[in-house]
């Protein structure tokens, strides 16, 4: 049965990934034809993504830094996988970004050249950073365990041999020092998450003076990535668990079903706030905009997306004494939620282009294409099977954890 | 590809007498056909605002080119320094370092910045691509799939092609009401430079501090 079960899974993927690859190849030959974009509404689907999965990827590394840096033991068991998701997630949104470019080929230009004023040209150098202070990060996490699984054989031994980097020292002292280096990089991790990674790729359009509805100091920035990374890594953390077979730690579960909850609440708050600062403003575009927000024909990505299946079935299952109680439901919580957040970034870059910025310019209309879906898919599902296969190859799970039972993946 | 030097050389402005402008769009046909410009980018337009309540109302034509900023959000922003202003005053863009990603067109104020999605006039119009504009005093031969200026940002640039050979923007010359003047925003002595001086001049959305070269008379 979870054998079946894996192997449909892989399969699923595996069309996935072969519908994105078409649709990334027409993309490539036939050029943002192929998108609906227009001059109108410049950025869109693709833009989103790319902000979710900024967006996701430093929610994930937040959530790991409460265990390597501030020692909060009962989510030990998610801080590796936070780490791999937050790798995963912010490649995803360099790869959404590339292929979001009119030149992609290019886009090594913008390592070659370097606009100081450009927000965009800082964002992608923090990205570096970023990514280097995670992997290093994630060897150190894993280093012990590493060592440990290279004793096996097989071609997963060798591999973790050559993950290895050569270390071979198992005691207790280089345990310490590893903790020692975590504690260090997660520290410096967080200023450049929150203001380099996330908060820069928020800056990217509330700097936009020319966008009054992004121009802005307060967007909830951290709290909507916070939102979407504890949500997507507890419903991982549930569904890998149950896949190997292995028994769910229902308590950690239901504390981060408790964060959930409280990030929920507060972003909610914030982003009302967000519209509420501006239709007090009574500027007409702002109006124009908000409308487009919450009465157009875009309008069912706020209210049914980012509004309903986000925020108010997620808290009625947090909140519902009964339903709390289920591992299930709570997960089916997380992943709702997830979605929600990508409504909320879809919201954030399309209603704000579908207004025209100069009266008597046309108005935007913008719907993805097929093409566009398409793509957007596969590269998730390229994300996930990079993901499974880290999982499968990887000492995601510590060893330790891992009680009378050899480690086979 | 400027030869005068930043202290003595001109620099290019506009001024757009609202008054005389009819509305007519033969500003934005005459920069059509001179910059050939694809489908869905047009360097020029004239936007039309209805003023008043029935049974008082009036309409108001405002032409719109690339307003070449002195202090440009499109220059600010550009991730690898592709747009970036002349010695002349003339915002330029460098079709062959462009990758494509539209920040500046989510920054400009005015909305003079058009994508080429790669769209053409094949289907209306015999050897619609054999032949390109000189944008720049670049001659890039036939438009090609996949070759700039295809998938970068484009824009007005004052016909920088037909300045370079002492002749006035295509708009300004076609201009039947003669509501455009072009010259020297540096010499104090230039028709532009009067007119800009004029208590009827002023500029679109001056509280974003870009400083607009293209000047409107009310």
């Amino acid at each position: 049965m979870r054998n079946s079960l894996i192997k449909a899974w892989y399969g699923v993927l595996f069309v996935l990934m072969a519908i994105g690859g078409y649709a990334i190849i027409q993309k490539a030959q036939a050029g943002m034809a192929i998108t609906n974009l227009t001059n109108a509404t410049p950025w869109g689907a693709w833009v989103a993504f790319y902000i979710f999965f900024v967006g996701l990827s430093a929610g994930s590394f937040l959530l790991s830094t409460m265990v390597f840096v501030f020692k909060m033991e009962q989510y030990e068991r998610i801080g590796r996988d936070a780490l791999l998701v937050a790798i995963l997630s912010i490649m995803l949104a360099g790869l959404f970004i590339i292929l979001d470019l009119g030149k992609m080929e290019r886009f090594i230009n913008i390592f070659r050249y370097w606009n100081f004023t450009s927000i965009l040209a800082w964002e992608v150098r923090f990205y570096i950073i970023y990514v280097s202070i995670l992997l290093a990060e994630l060897y150190f996490s894993m280093r012990q365990d590493l060592i440990r699984m290279a004793e096996g054989e097989g071609w997963k031994a060798s591999f973790a041999k050559l993950l290895a980097l050569g270390s071979t020292d198992l005691s207790e002292e280089s345990k310490q020092r590893d903790h020692k280096m975590l504690k260090i990089l997660g520290a410096i991790g967080i200023p450049i998450a929150i203001f380099g990674v996330h908060g820069g790729t928020e800056i990217l359009s509330a700097v936009a003076k020319t966008r009054s509805f992004w121009y802005s100091d307060l967007f909830p920035a951290t709290l909507t990535s916070l939102v979407s990374g504890t949500a997507l890594l507890m419903a991982l953390y549930v569904i890998r668990t149950k896949v190997i077979g292995r028994q769910v730690d229902i308590k950690m579960v239901q504390s981060l079903a408790g964060l959930l909850a409280v990030f929920l609440l507060l972003n909610v708050g914030l982003e009302f706030y967000e519209l509420f600062i501006g239709a007090y403003s009574l500027k007409h575009e702002e109006l124009a905009i908000i409308k487009t927000i919450i009465g157009s024909d875009f309008s069912w990505s706020f209210w049914g997306v980012q509004i309903f299946i986000g925020v108010i079935v997620p808290l009625f299952i947090l909140f519902s004494s009964k339903l709390r109680q289920s591992v299930t439901a709570v997960t089916l919580a997380a992943i709702l939620a997830v979605i929600g957040i990508l409504g909320v970034r879809f919201n954030i870059v399309i209603p704000a282009l579908i207004v025209p910025i100069l009266q008597g310019l046309p108005w935007g209309y913008y719907v993805p294409t097929l093409t566009e879906w398409m793509s957007s898919i596969g590269i998730i599902a390229f994300g996930l099977s990079v993901y499974t296969f880290a999982i499968k190859v990887l000492p995601i799970d510590s060893l330790e954890e891992l009680e009378g039972g050899s480690y086979d993946g | 590809m400027s030869t005068n030097s930043k202290s003595n050389g001109p620099k290019w402005g506009m001024v757009i007498d609202l008054q005389k402008c009819s509305g007519c769009d033969s500003c934005t046909v005459s920069c059509k056909a001179e910059n050939r410009t694809p489908p869905g980018v047009s360097y020029n337009v004239v936007l039309t605002e209805e003023r008043g309540t029935y049974p008082n109302v009036t309409k108001v034509h405002v032409p719109r080119p690339c307003m070449q900023c002195d202090v440009p959000s499109c220059v600010q922003v550009c991730p690898v320094m592709a747009t970036y202003k002349l010695d002349n005053g003339i915002t330029a863009i460098d079709y062959d370092r462009c990758i494509g990603c539209r920040y500046c067109m989510i920054n400009c104020p005015y909305g003079a910045r058009y994508f080429d999605f790669g769209l053409d006039y094949s289907q209306e119009m015999v050897g619609a691509n054999e032949v390109q504009a000189p944008e720049y005093g670049i001659d890039r031969g036939k438009r090609e799939k996949g070759k700039s200026p295809i998938g970068n940002v484009r824009k007005c640039m004052f016909c920088y092609h037909r300045l370079q050979r002492g002749e006035e923007p295509a708009c300004v010359e076609t201009c039947i009401g003669d509501a455009r003047y072009f010259g020297d925003l540096n010499d104090p002595t230039s028709i532009v430079s009067k007119l800009a001086a004029s208590p009827r001049a002023f500029v679109l959305k001056e509280e974003m501090g870009t400083k607009p070269r293209v000047i409107y008379l009310k």
